[in-house]
């Protein structure tokens, strides 16, 4: 049995209802592994014999951490016994050391990463380059499988390695609790991205099977099922068409498949991340949030901090800071200061590591020129609102503009949704020439035609499925509005009373199942973030 | 001790409780949902889907001699009405495009709410046809409430369609066949390379098989698996494979495209697409095939001058006119 993905039936209906049982009957000491085993199923139903690569990882770390963990309980016994004047060396030999030991275990895993998630990318290129040059040499470029969720479990492991080398946690002997850190069923396929510290106890407590967890969990993933069913998989059809034939749509119809495509990636992944978190949820498991409103972000700075959470963090604390702390990029900012003052001083050596941030960042959703193009585009935004925050504040000071005001927040919130709308619209497209060339159909060619004489309704959507389209993302957004406003629906539906609640309840399930985009005549979008 | 474990007891039978009544108002809901989504009537303008193939919901009760399932090779080279014509046996061709086995069940057993057919006949193409495991499953679903099947007639259904109730009136005059008289011949003659090997059957087909013959079995009608010919989806391997089922299904096998069976196809003249499937003239001569197979194997009626089957003789002159151009 293959589960294609988090929201299919095979996951909702057979696999997930199997485990809660299996769990729910087990012995507390029993259960973590009922978790694993469930886990290790679930990788095999997807990606079969690949499962060698989770393991391979699982055994490294663990290994690693072990060496680290002998390594630094070594350093002090020696700094122990050392004099004073004899510390420094010591702890500049052991840490070379740790170094080492951390290098190689890295190098393992993203070297595995790029071998099988980049190295078609990077033979193309080079042999495109080769061919450029007329230098008659050209690589086989080999085609690799790639297991699920590879770019996930892999950065699960090196900030494993790092969080053991900076002694923010202990390493853990137990193999069996770090398999199943890196192994956790509802997060293996699309993240969140999760450190040791956040899940890998809770996991293995064998917490039981509470009714409050069970149905807060079902509610969560219906309310998941509603974003990727009702409006995803609804959406997928017109994107499909506009995108793969974009050539014969005027620039309308390109800027509408841009902003549909947006709330489709959203939806699909935010949802999915639903369905994932309340997984966690009724084995009484917090994983780590993946979304907080992006829409509602004023600059590409906070819609990052708010997108994909958990991947942002990784950068930023395994890249951005380790770069930002490196000693040639601290002299660079302390030189850059004396110069350029407190603002700008810092900006430059920032901006190195954000630049790295930015093109990691890029490349982790895909080996292609457009995910690069992505990566710098978003770089670009903001690092460019790094430089011109003081002048903003300057402008907006003397127009007495309060930037705190409605009207001027909404500008912000509209202006930072177009521009990621654009930044979407070339991660979708068929390749970075694709991107460019509607982009600039996008501009040259606007015209909202297409849209008054009903051609968008022929595109795979017609008026009722916009409407309905419509209807379920008002829902989303409202809710997206009160837990903006500090409001949990979902706590406020738990204290209603029980025939309130109900008429909720089964309201949202015949509003997924009759208006869901299945069954014959659909296509359901594919788990987009499963591909990175 | 006592009280803490009859309190949780308590609590736990109290949630078994809710739980049980949640689920048995859903259910009630999705019941009176289907009801309201269900085509009443077996047209495409009632929501109806798949409308040639469930036109066989159009025909008088147990008036069905024979059924077939399968795919779209089993609508392209088996037509009913050339059986009527010459044996005045009754069958009718529930086959639709790419039909998995999970789809072909749904028709059978739809099929046997209403008729009775001595014979049952799966057109193997589908059985090595993949069936995902979230297709079993929502094929499952939908035939117990339909509202899964039908949820999208939200878009075009009438507030006067909605507490109608149901009866199906049209029937196919082609009795399933799909009528195609386009000739687009191949070279491809040897396909039936002899082989010992076997193509593997897919465990959750093998399962649907079984389970359709037995079905079969426990209502009175035999099952038969029957390869029509086909150069593209057919070869000896597939054969093999087919045949090492029917023999641990206990079910008769006939391969169309091998000795002793073989259908005289000429492929130059009988099939519509390079050999992936008959047209008109193939599906003449398979069904002629088959219509004798029939007679001396089965003890089934010629109802051609029984008075309950006239709209068979009155469909027979509609079909013979909607072929008449590749007839001749």
């Amino acid at each position: 049995m293959e589960i294609s993905s988090y929201v299919s039936i095979a996951y909702l209906v057979l696999f997930l209802p199997a485990v809660i049982l299996l769990y729910g009957i087990s012995p507390r000491r029993i259960r973590p592994y009922v978790l694993l085993l469930s886990s290790y199923a679930f990788f095999w139903s997807i990606s079969g014999k690949l499962l060698i690569y989770l393991l391979l990882s699982t055994f490294s770390i663990h290994h690693t951490g072990a060496w680290l963990a002998l390594v630094q309980t070594e350093r002090k016994g020696v700094l122990l016994q050392a004099d004073k004047g004899g510390k420094k060396a010591i702890r500049t030999a052991y840490q070379k050391k740790l170094r080492r030991i951390v290098a190689f275990s890295v190098c393992l895993h993203i070297g595995i990463l790029i071998v099988l998630k980049y190295s078609s990318f990077l033979g193309g290129n080079i042999n495109a380059l080769f061919s450029a040059l007329h230098i008659p040499v050209a690589f086989t470029i080999p085609k690799y499988a790639v297991p699920i969720g590879l770019s996930f479990f892999t950065l699960q492991a090196v900030s494993y390695i790092f969080d053991v080398y900076r002694e923010k946690i202990p390493a853990d002997k137990h193999l069996g609790r770090l398999a199943l850190f890196m192994a956790f069923f509802p997060q293996i396929m699309e993240g969140p991205i999760c450190r040791y510290q956040d899940t890998a106890l809770q996991l293995f407590k064998g917490a039981p099977i509470s009714y409050q967890n069970l149905t807060r969990g079902i509610q969560r993933i219906l309310f998941g099922l509603l974003k990727k069913i009702v409006i995803a998989d609804r959406l997928n059809v017109f994107i499909q068409n506009v995108f793969n034939g974009y050539a014969a749509y005027d620039g309308g119809i390109i800027a509408l498949a841009a902003v549909l495509y947006t709330c489709q990636l959203y939806m699909e992944f935010s949802g999915t991340m639903d369905v994932v978190i309340a997984s966690a949820e009724i084995f009484g498991i917090t994983l780590p949030e993946n979304f907080r409103q992006p829409f509602f972000s004023r600059t590409i700075s906070e819609f990052w901090q708010r997108w994909h959470i958990t991947l942002g963090t990784w950068f930023k604390d395994y890249i951005f800071y380790p770069l930002s702390m490196a000693k040639p990029l601290k002299k660079l900012t302390s030189r850059a200061r004396k110069k350029l003052g407190n603002h700008f001083g810092p900006l430059i050596a920032g901006s190195a590591a954000l630049f790295a941030v930015w093109l990691c960042n890029g490349l982790w959703h895909g080996a292609g020129w457009n995910y690069i193009f992505f990566g710098m585009y978003h770089f670009a935004f903001i690092l460019t609102g790094n430089i011109i925050e003081p002048l903003s504040r300057r402008i907006t000071g003397s127009l007495h503009i309060r930037r705190d005001s409605f009207p001027w927040m909404a500008i912000q919130i509209l202006r930072t949704g177009i521009l990621v709308c654009i930044g979407e619209l070339f991660f979708r497209a068929n390749g970075l020439a694709a991107g460019l060339a509607m982009f600039k159909i996008m501009i040259t060619d606007f015209s909202l035609a297409s849209i008054q004489n009903g051609t968008v309704f022929t595109l795979g959507m017609d008026k009722r499925d916009f409407l309905i389209t419509l209807i379920a993302v008002m829902i989303v957004f409202v809710n997206s509005i009160l837990k903006e406003r500090g409001i949990l629906p979902r706590q406020w539906l738990v204290t209603c009373r029980l025939p309130l609640r109900w008429a909720v309840y089964y309201g949202l399930i015949l509003f997924v199942i009759i208006f869901g985009a299945y069954g014959t005549g659909y296509v359901p979008v594919d788990p987009i973030y499963a591909n990175f | 001790m006592h009280q803490i474990i009859s309190k949780k007891l308590g609590r736990w039978v109290r949630i078994l409780a809710v739980s049980i009544l949640f689920l048995t108002v859903f259910v009630l809901i999705l019941f009176g949902v289907s009801y309201l989504f269900m085509p009443k009537n077996n047209l495409a303008e009632f929501g109806m889907e798949d409308v040639t193939a469930n036109g066989i919901l159009g025909e008088r009760d147990n008036s069905i001699d024979v059924l077939v399932i399968g795919d779209s090779e089993a609508y392209s080279a088996i037509s009913p009405m050339e059986i009527w014509q010459k044996q005045g046996i009754t069958s009718y061709v529930c086959a639709t495009s790419g039909q998995k086995l999970s789809a072909s069940d749904t028709f059978l057993k739809q099929a046997f709410k209403r008729q009775k057919p001595k014979v049952v006949i799966l057109e193997t193409d589908a059985i090595y046809r993949d069936i995902p495991a979230n297709d079993a499953i929502l094929t499952r679903i939908q035939n117990l409430f339909s509202v899964f099947r039908y949820h999208n007639r939200w878009k075009t259904l009438r507030s006067d369609e909605l507490f109608t109730s149901v009866e199906y009136t049209w029937t196919d005059d082609h009795k399933g066949f799909v009528y195609n008289g386009a000739i687009n011949g191949t070279d491809n003659t040897e396909y039936m390379i002899p082989t010992d090997s076997a193509a593997p059957i897919k465990a959750l087909n093998q399962q649907y098989v079984k389970a359709m013959a037995a079905y079969c079995k426990a209502n009175g009608a035999t099952f038969l698996l029957v390869s029509t010919p086909s150069t593209v989806n057919w070869n000896y391997e597939r054969h093999n494979g087919v045949a090492q089922l029917a023999d641990s299904c206990g079910v008769t096998y006939i391969d169309l495209n091998l000795a002793p069976n073989k259908v005289d196809i000429d492929w130059s003249t009988d099939t519509r697409d390079k050999g992936d499937h008959l047209n008109y003239n193939g599906a003449v001569k398979v069904s002629a095939w088959l219509g004798e197979y029939l007679k001396e194997h089965f003890d089934l009626s010629d109802h051609r001058e029984d008075s309950d089957y006239s709209k068979w003789n009155e469909a027979l002159t509609r079909y013979q006119k909607a072929v008449t151009p590749a007839a001749t």
